[in-house]
């Protein structure tokens, strides 16, 4: 009896996670131009639009939203994307080395304090950054965007590959260095190998959150530089629109494909 | 000799450039934040450089009477906002616990795609998954459509920019840092001392109470914590699901930088969102240590 009652909450659960993004999927096929909420057929029109298709809707003004302008966001996050992901990994992945393989005093302090990161509040860092690039004279741009994400993703690199050079084996490196290895030779050849998808999977996590990061770039982007949260932000502040249902449906699917290859690496990590 | 000193090399080269630039980038701005919060609003949007405590005056209720004014009404925000934070946490720890029950009770292949799916959203956009919730809560939306089809009520109730819709939508997009650490510590969970514990007579509810509560605990701070923090400074939430109706801190901060243009009251009003987040984590310091003494 208790133990059904469970599964019925369990399953409630799921529902409860999955309903909203399962109806905003569905609804991005939805014909109906006038009331996105009632169904009236399956279109792809909204893909369409956004792709830049001839589409029957482009003439009704209400729905246009140049794709120019998405394409653009989308640019500009994959651009800030790449370059803070691969920021943070260089330094994540070098502090991660120097706290699990040397012993040194402040060892402890770096492991406490590359947690503040990741537990502030975003909007405090996102006003601390803004108040900082303007009193030290830098201009709002792609590159304090860059820098502001780097600050907390480092963090998240950081504990990722910590992890995994926790579980990795020092015996083998021992190993390494016994048979006349050079400690250059035995990173390499070695320790390297080892935790490369430690440091993979951080790559893709800094990755995946820096696309999504709405607040800490809300407050340092300045003008002109849309990222594609702040663009969608955007959008739903000047009222909503069936083509977001569509936008959103699409980076669903990004990011899963994303996740997926994560977890592929991680399953194959396991073996 | 050599070789320490060759160590103590690459150990600078793999500190140094990261450690130079968290100081500068990270702790800087923190520490530039409480300066700011001491400063006087200059009169065009910048900040004089004259010391005032009255940023705090205007919140915590002292003031000098000319310029800067005390309202109540910001006190009276940041408790919202407590209150917010407090209760998504209360709302995430039901949805959560007996979903985390369930599945640690699982067979090991299922529990796994269980786990995978419930981190899953947290992948996904948060300004997508909140839009959902927008497209449900409407006037329009499935769920007036749904109680209005099976005749609960007439008219459409107005869910969106609620208290309710607010805590709903946090309570959403926070699930899996409730979840995970509440599953770690209910999958330690030893079934011996459950049945133990019923084999000597004692009830369900007992049982509950006595056994698998305070082993959980970890479980249930951890959880807690880490979701009333985000909960607390959020802004994204109140925005898109409480309009203007439900304001939060959050909300109150961003007016301050992005409109209003006071950046020192902006910065004392954050360091109120800091102080909270300190305090909290002060007293789970102290409540794992007397856990672990126990």
């Amino acid at each position: 009896m208790l133990r059904r009652l469970l599964t019925v909450y369990g399953l409630m659960f799921f529902v409860f996670v999955y309903a909203p993004i399962f109806l905003m999927v569905v609804y991005s096929f939805n014909a109906n131009t006038l009331n996105m909420m009632i169904w009236s057929g399956f279109t792809l029109d909204w893909y369409r639009q956004i792709f830049g298709f001839e589409t029957s809707i482009t003439d009704s003004t209400t729905y246009v939203d140049s794709s120019a302008q998405l394409y653009a966001a989308i640019r500009t996050s994959l651009t800030v994307a790449f370059s803070t992901s691969i920021l943070s990994t260089v330094f994540g992945t070098a502090l991660a080395l120097a706290v699990a393989r040397y012993r040194f005093r402040l060892a402890g302090i770096y492991r406490t304090l590359l947690m503040v990161p990741m537990i502030m509040p975003d909007i405090v860092l996102g006003i601390a950054l803004l108040i900082f690039f303007i009193s030290i004279g830098m201009n709002l741009s792609i590159m304090t965007i860059i820098i502001g994400q780097s600050t907390f993703l480092i963090s998240y690199v950081f504990v990722t590959v910590s992890a995994r050079l926790a579980e990795f084996d020092t015996s083998v490196e021992e190993a390494s260095a016994d048979l006349g290895a050079t400690p250059a030779q035995t990173f390499r050849k070695v320790t390297l190998p080892g935790i490369a998808p430690g440091i993979l999977g951080g790559w893709l996590l800094a990755f995946i959150i820096s696309m999504d990061d709405l607040v800490i770039t809300y407050f340092i982007a300045g003008t002109g530089n849309t990222t594609l949260p702040i663009h969608i932000w955007g959008m739903l502040r000047r009222g909503i629109k069936p083509e977001i249902n569509a936008i959103a449906t699409l980076m669903l699917l990004f990011t899963l494909v994303i996740a997926g290859v994560g977890l592929y690496l991680r399953s194959r990590r396991q073996k | 000799m050599s070789l320490t000193r060759r160590k103590l090399l690459h150990l600078l080269g793999l500190l140094g450039a990261p450690t130079v630039f968290l100081l500068i980038f990270f702790f800087g701005p923190l520490v530039i934040m409480l300066v700011y919060s001491f400063l006087t609003p200059g009169i065009y949007g910048g900040v004089d450089w004259i010391f005032s405590h009255l940023n705090y005056g205007r919140i915590l209720g002292w003031a000098d009477t000319r310029y800067e004014k005390f309202d109540p009404v910001y006190l009276a925000i940041f408790l919202r906002s407590l209150r917010l934070a407090t209760l998504t946490v209360a709302t995430s720890l039901i949805v959560s616990y007996p979903a985390a029950f369930w599945i640690s009770r699982m067979r090991p292949g299922r529990r796994d795609f269980a786990i995978f799916l419930v981190t899953l959203p947290f992948f996904v956009s948060l300004i997508v998954r909140l839009f959902a919730w927008v497209l449900i809560l409407r006037p329009t939306g499935f769920l007036n459509q749904g109680l209005m089809g099976i005749g609960l009520t007439s008219e459409p109730i107005e869910f969106l920019y609620t208290d309710f819709a607010v805590v709903l939508g946090m309570t959403y997009v926070f699930i899996p840092f409730m979840f995970l650490p509440l599953y770690s510590s209910i999958e330690k969970l030893d079934m011996a001392q459950l049945e133990a514990s019923s084999d000597l007579g004692a009830t369900r509810l007992q049982t509950f109470r006595k056994v698998v509560l305070p082993a959980t605990m970890p479980g249930i701070i951890g959880g807690s914590i880490i979701t009333f923090i985000p909960a607390l400074g959020n802004f994204i939430v109140p925005s898109v699901l409480g309009g203007a109706k439900v304001l939060m801190i959050g909300n109150l901060i961003e007016q301050q930088f992005l409109s209003a243009r006071n950046w020192p009251f902006g910065s004392a009003l954050a360091m109120m969102v800091m102080t909270a987040v300190l305090v909290l984590l002060i007293v789970q310091l102290r409540l794992t240590r007397r856990g672990e003494h126990a």
